[in-house]
């Protein structure tokens, strides 16, 4: 017998799982080495070694999928699962900090003054450019459909306008909130007001950093006729992880920016 | 399972549509909501050292270990007061 009698795909050994285990390793323990000994070495090594993981990793699932055929509709089902159950990881580790975040807020301390926003916090105004923000990831949810549309008519012209319309939305709004983050008159030092809302702006300013390049990575892909109208998981799983993102940013909108304010 | 076919047929167009003419234009609205509103904010805030702000438990493992990473001169104070008055 030299041929597999299932669908399933029986991946060939690699290295990358474990320079991905390292890298993470090194990560942890460079963070200790910057903050508590000034050395800045492993952790920039940790990065390095990060990417190259990274890359070459999804490099090799390109390759076996899109230009050796291994990925069935069975192993898609299980792609399928795979990322449904990575981006709800992702909700419960957001849902983390909107628990402290409601937590500090709903019985601000005597501490605080208080009150919400704490004695002496400026907060943003929600109607500015946090607005703003809001409307440019909607309309990317918009755009991101519309892609997706179009691939799936075969229509490579329209799939690369919208995608590209989605990709400028999304840097446009890292670029807002850049921005704001220097133009608040509050810091992430200023008490639990700062951690919360650094801490969970930041998280998901990541995430929308993360999801732009997922879709930037698709653009190339869609650029080198990687896609098929019917066989497209890639742009799948990264339209499902913007529209994630853009949910998160709904729930910060409203819990922290506006009743927060 | 392959990704599904789309239900109505053109229905890419319709999302175009929804694009261009309710998606963006909405965004152009916010970003001139923007503009306009940014005219006049120069004013900052009385200095008050209150103890639950700026808190400074560890310094920061950066520069000189005062300034938050995103620190403005212009609105962000010190612990001790702002830095360019």
């Amino acid at each position: 017998m030299t041929h597999q009698t299932h669908s399933y795909h029986m991946v060939n050994p690699s290295p990358w799982p474990l320079t991905g285990a390292l890298s993470a390793f090194l990560m942890t323990s460079g963070l200790i080495m910057w903050f508590h000994f000034n050395s800045l070495i492993l952790l920039a090594l940790s990065l390095l070694t990060n990417t190259l993981t990274m890359y070459q990793w999804w490099r090799d699932i390109v390759r076996e999928s899109t230009f050796q055929g291994h990925h069935t509709p069975t192993v898609q089902k299980g792609l399928r699962y795979g990322m449904i159950l990575f981006i709800l990881s992702e909700a419960l580790f957001f849902m983390g900090f909107f628990w402290a975040f409601y937590h500090s807020s709903l019985a601000p301390t005597p501490e605080l003054g208080g009150s919400w926003p704490p004695t002496g916090i400026h907060p943003l105004n929600p109607l500015e450019v946090p607005l703003l923000n809001t409307s440019v990831l909607l309309a990317s949810g918009v755009s991101i459909t519309w892609a997706h549309h179009s691939l799936m008519e075969g229509n490579r012209k329209h799939t690369l306008q919208a995608l590209l319309i989605t990709i400028m939305l999304g840097l446009y709004f890292t670029l807002l909130q850049v921005s704001e983050y220097y133009e608040a008159s509050f810091t992430i030092s200023d008490g639990i007001y700062g951690s919360t809302f650094f801490v969970a702006t930041g998280f998901h300013g990541l995430h929308v950093i993360i999801g732009s390049t997922f879709l930037i990575v698709c653009f190339m892909r869609q650029l080198t006729f990687h896609f098929t109208s019917n066989h497209h998981f890639g742009f799948e799983a990264a339209a499902w992880y913007w529209h994630f993102v853009d949910v998160v940013w709904l729930f910060l909108y409203i819990s922290i920016y506006w009743w927060g304010s | 399972m392959s990704s599904l076919f789309p239900l109505i047929e053109g229905s890419a167009r319709m999302w175009k549509t929804l694009t261009y003419f309710v998606a963006l234009p909405g965004v152009g609205v916010s970003t001139l909501n923007v503009f306009l509103k940014h005219h006049g904010e120069e004013e900052r805030p009385e200095f008050i050292t209150y103890p639950h702000l700026r808190i400074r438990s560890k310094p920061f493992p950066w520069g000189d270990g005062n300034h938050t990473l995103f620190h403005n001169p212009h609105v962000n104070s010190l612990p001790i007061g702002h830095e360019d008055e």
